[in-house]
């Protein structure tokens, strides 16, 4: 009776025994009991839920800003260069070469001076020198953007003013643009000096990634250029930059985009002139820097605050293209430091 | 050391070569001559200091920090090491393959005329060279198709002769070799090992390898390597079958290694 | 017979030809190499001078009139005084990175444990793409979709939500980047040895990977604390220290760019001078951690990640 396998023992307090395993079958593995299931299924959806939050966010930003201007002003007069709330003509022409106008030039500078930072510390600086350096380059992207703007507006802006701008009319005016009477230049504010500060904001992010780019190279390539009777210059032009060549042109993108799209900084350094610049000097307006100003204003004039919206949608396509194709290129496309970009 | 036949002097001496990293010796006092046409194998176990050895021949000891060098090689009679000289210069009568493949993110062709490019060479003169240079190194045949297609095309096998053909382009008289079978297949291993026995009749060749069979193949002498001492060199039949050092014998018959 | 002996001259052995830079081509390659490595590196000053140069005159400025009551005084009437946007920034930075966190944390353990690498993808570059909008079209989304739809008004919750998005890729970049750098090896040890998702994340990989997040949060919050645009538009400024989600606050940027324009010597420019002092402090501090975390978190996994 003890070892009858059956399901015939009616004793109340006896369990029925499980079946004899026979070759043929495996033992079944227990079912979780329905509570366990039901949190997994639970954290699951918590989990798909949280991981979707970055596309939600962006889903909403573009859904606000399309909701809120309804396509209101969308029309030729949109691509006008002509912003009055008055006459309610909304042309944003004049704010899009103006980021243009800042954003090409800093990225020139920023580039270049990347470059020549990344190489000295990849091919020419010892690397107890360049352990230190380096993050102190880094830490520029950790200044604040007002920061940037305070320092602009109240130190190098009188610099510009009082001393290059001068020296310039005095000795380049003779090239076309490059003049312009006293008032223009002055006060310091403008062209010149947005991108000399858009520059310096877009530098550690041109900087980390030309380096991470080169320092990717193997080093038995390096060395086989070297033992083929090359200097170090030509190394680092003929193969690591070859080599390196997609980090390169991400650092130009992402780096394009840090200042197309900075805000704060322009609005203190470039003067907000609603008019395009006539010469090198003068001060004219970017798509995020008017935003960034007018949104208070444009709250009391009807169409205006529709227009703003539509401007912020130009914005954030063009910034969004820039970057896609920038991180495509990104070679390291997670990397601590990248993260923080 | 031996009554040279040619005139001149050895294309290779090695006096006294002593290779230091802070205060461990990484090559102790090697002494080794290499006269004519030949090709060196240089075995020894892991650490032993082989490729130290040939980086020291042509001056890439520099690109690691730490490194200092005291003694003597002499090319063809001038130590390399001699301040006045360029290493620029001594890297291209003394070339180097490394152990991958490190072909440049270029064609062929532009590969094999990497260095001419560097000295500016003519257009023309950079095609013969690089004809030749092909050639020689047994690549030719399979390339001569389609030289502008991107070298990273090419097998491991290609790859590294075509590294083999680059390094040959600037007309070394010395190649340095650094176990550059070691990441190919058997079959490219073959293709890279008959290179070599052609070669070996041109120039001087100095062959690193952890393969004692390669060694048996390919090479006319044997350096054997421990510690950082040459412990022993010869003819390669005769360090094989009959090693004179202790040490030697329990290298080669696997004791160790 | 003619011995050579008398100061006889000996040719040269033919590998003297190492010793002639044989052509002009040749020093001038050499040259030019030398001549960058003296140039290139001073480049470096470019970066490293206006560094220091804002640091030192930031501090200068601001060290000439800050004084204790100028960090403590709350009163609403003290025009000196920057004890009440220091208050409410760290109320608002507060609730911000909690959001952010909470966000971040869960949807990057999320996108590197649970997703599969297609939706994974999508996600990350969503991230990517938050990452890279501009401060001000993140303060507008924040201004239509809070300030307006949602109704909440220019307020602390408004101002708070609209950061916390803001700093939000930054977070779930690192902590997806965090738990994904978990090596292959442990991560399969744990799960062969049956352990279930819940407990793997708890017991293992959290511990790997907390110094990561912990990095990643405090870099949010340097990023965050130094923004404008995003509070800007969605905040407005109170000379009251806020009491409850739906009230104005002030904050330290904002403080600074209200008052920039004013002249020298006047009681505003010395405010900006002063917040911007301890923007700069807050966020040399908050750097000067991570990467304290940094070198300890390497040290103890350096057996690790073999």
């Amino acid at each position: 009776m003890a070892d009858a396998p059956t399901g015939t023992d009616s004793s109340p307090d006896r369990q029925p025994l499980p079946p004899t395993l026979s070759p043929a079958t495996e033992p079944r593995e227990p079912r979780a009991p329905a509570g366990r299931r039901a949190k997994k299924h639970l954290s699951t959806a918590v989990a798909l839920v949280a991981a979707l939050v970055p596309t939600a966010v962006v889903i909403g930003v573009v859904v606000s800003l399309v909701s809120a201007s309804d396509f209101h002003n969308l029309g030729w007069a949109f691509f006008g260069s002509k912003w009055n709330s008055n006459t309610q003509t909304y042309g944003v022409a004049i704010f899009v070469v103006g980021s243009f106008l800042t954003a090409i030039p800093a990225l020139v500078l920023s580039m270049l001076i990347g470059l020549g930072i990344a190489i000295a510390s990849t091919s020419y600086l010892p690397r107890w020198i360049t352990r230190i350096i380096d993050p102190c380059v880094d830490f520029l992207a950790g200044i604040p953007s007002i920061i940037y703007g305070l320092w602009g507006y109240l130190l190098l802006a009188p610099i510009f003013g009082t001393l290059i701008s001068p020296w310039v009319v005095n000795h380049l005016g003779f090239i076309p643009g490059f003049s312009a009477p006293s008032y223009v230049y002055v006060g310091g504010v403008g062209l010149p000096l947005s991108i000399v500060v858009l520059t310096l904001m877009s530098l550690p992010i041109t900087t980390l990634l030309i380096r991470d780019a080169l320092r990717s190279v193997p080093r038995d390539l390096v060395e086989s250029g070297l033992a083929l009777g090359a200097t170090r210059w030509e190394t680092v032009r003929r193969i690591s930059m070859r080599h390196g060549s997609r980090g390169i042109w991400s650092a130009a993108f992402l780096g394009f985009g840090r200042a197309f799209g900075e805000t704060v900084a322009v609005a203190m350094v470039l003067g907000a002139a609603t008019a395009y610049p006539t010469t090198v000097f003068s001060q004219t307006d970017t798509m995020a820097a008017f935003m960034f100003d007018n949104l208070d204003g444009a709250l009391a004039t009807p169409g205006e605050l529709q227009a703003l919206a539509e401007l912020a949608i130009l914005l954030l396509a063009i910034t969004l293209v820039v970057n896609v194709v920038g991180r495509r290129f990104v070679s390291a496309l997670y990397t601590q430091e990248v993260a923080g970009l | 050391m031996t009554a040279s036949v040619a005139s001149g002097p050895p294309v290779l001496s090695v006096q006294k070569l002593r290779v230091r990293a802070g205060k461990r010796i990484l090559l102790d006092d090697v002494d080794l001559e290499f006269e004519r046409t030949s090709l060196t194998a240089v075995i020894g176990p892991s650490g032993c200091g082989k490729t130290t050895f040939v980086r020291s021949l042509n001056r890439m000891t520099e690109m690691t920090p730490g490194l200092k060098v005291t003694g003597r090689v002499d090319y063809l009679g001038q130590n390399i090491y001699d301040p006045a000289v360029d290493p620029v210069l001594v890297r291209r009568r003394i070339g180097m393959v490394f152990q991958r493949p490190t072909v440049f993110p270029m064609s062929v062709f532009e590969n094999a005329a990497f260095g001419l490019r560097l000295i500016r060479e003519e257009e023309n003169e950079i095609d013969r060279a690089v004809t030749e240079a092909l050639q020689r190194a047994g690549l030719w045949d399979e390339v001569k198709d389609d030289l502008n297609r991107s070298a990273l095309g090419l097998s491991g096998g290609q790859q590294q002769r075509l590294c083999i053909a680059r390094a040959l382009a600037v007309q070394p008289k010395v190649l340095l070799m650094d176990e550059p079978c070691s990441a190919l297949d058997p079959a490219a291993t073959q293709r890279v090992e008959a290179t070599m026995d052609r070669l070996k009749q041109e120039i001087v060749i100095v062959l690193v390898t952890h393969n004692v069979g390669q060694a048996a193949r390919v090479s006319d002498r044997v350096a054997f390597l421990h510690s950082g001492r040459l412990v022993e060199v010869g003819v390669t039949a005769d360090i094989l079958e009959r090693p004179r050092e202790k040490l030697t014998e329990q290298f080669i018959t696997g004791r160790f290694g | 017979m003619v011995t050579a002996t008398e100061g006889s001259y000996v040719p040269p052995p033919p590998g003297a030809e190492l010793l002639r830079a044989t052509s002009l081509s040749l020093r001038w390659r050499v040259s030019f190499d030398r001549a960058i490595g003296y140039l290139l590196p001073l480049l470096y000053l470019v970066a490293l001078l206006p560094i220091a140069w804002i640091v030192y005159w930031v501090s200068v400025h601001a060290l000439v009139t800050l004084n204790w009551s100028a960090l403590t005084d709350t009163s609403p009437l003290d025009t000196h005084s920057l004890a009440v946007p220091i208050i409410s920034t760290f109320y608002v930075m507060l609730l911000a990175t909690v959001i952010a966190v909470v966000f971040g944390l869960f949807g990057g353990i999320a996108t590197a444990e649970f997703l599969s690498e297609r939706v994974a993808g999508w996600v990350r570059t969503s991230a990517n793409l938050l990452a890279g909008t501009p401060s001000v079209v993140v303060g507008y989304f924040g201004y239509f979709a809070f300030v307006l739809y949602f109704g909440w008004g220019l307020n602390v919750i408004s101002g708070s939500f609209t950061l916390a998005f803001f700093m939000l890729p930054y977070l779930f970049r690192t902590v997806d980047l965090a738990y994904t750098s978990v090596p292959r090896s442990i991560r399969e040890a744990a799960y062969g040895q049956g352990s279930r998702p819940f407990q793997y994340l708890l017991r293992i990989a959290t511990p790997i990977a907390f110094p990561q997040v912990l990095n990643g949060v405090f870099l949010a919050m340097a990023i965050g604390v130094g923004e404008t645009a995003p509070l800007w538009l969605t905040l407005e400024q109170s000379a009251l220290v806020p009491t409850g989600l739906f009230q104005p606050a002030s904050f330290l940027t904002g403080q600074i760019f209200e008052d920039y324009t004013s002249g020298p010597g006047t009681p505003g420019i010395a405010l900006a001078f002063e917040a911007a002092f301890i923007l700069l402090v807050v966020v040399i501090s908050l750097n000067i951690i991570v990467r304290i975390i940094s070198a300890r978190f390497r040290k103890r996994v350096e057996g690790l990640f073999q």
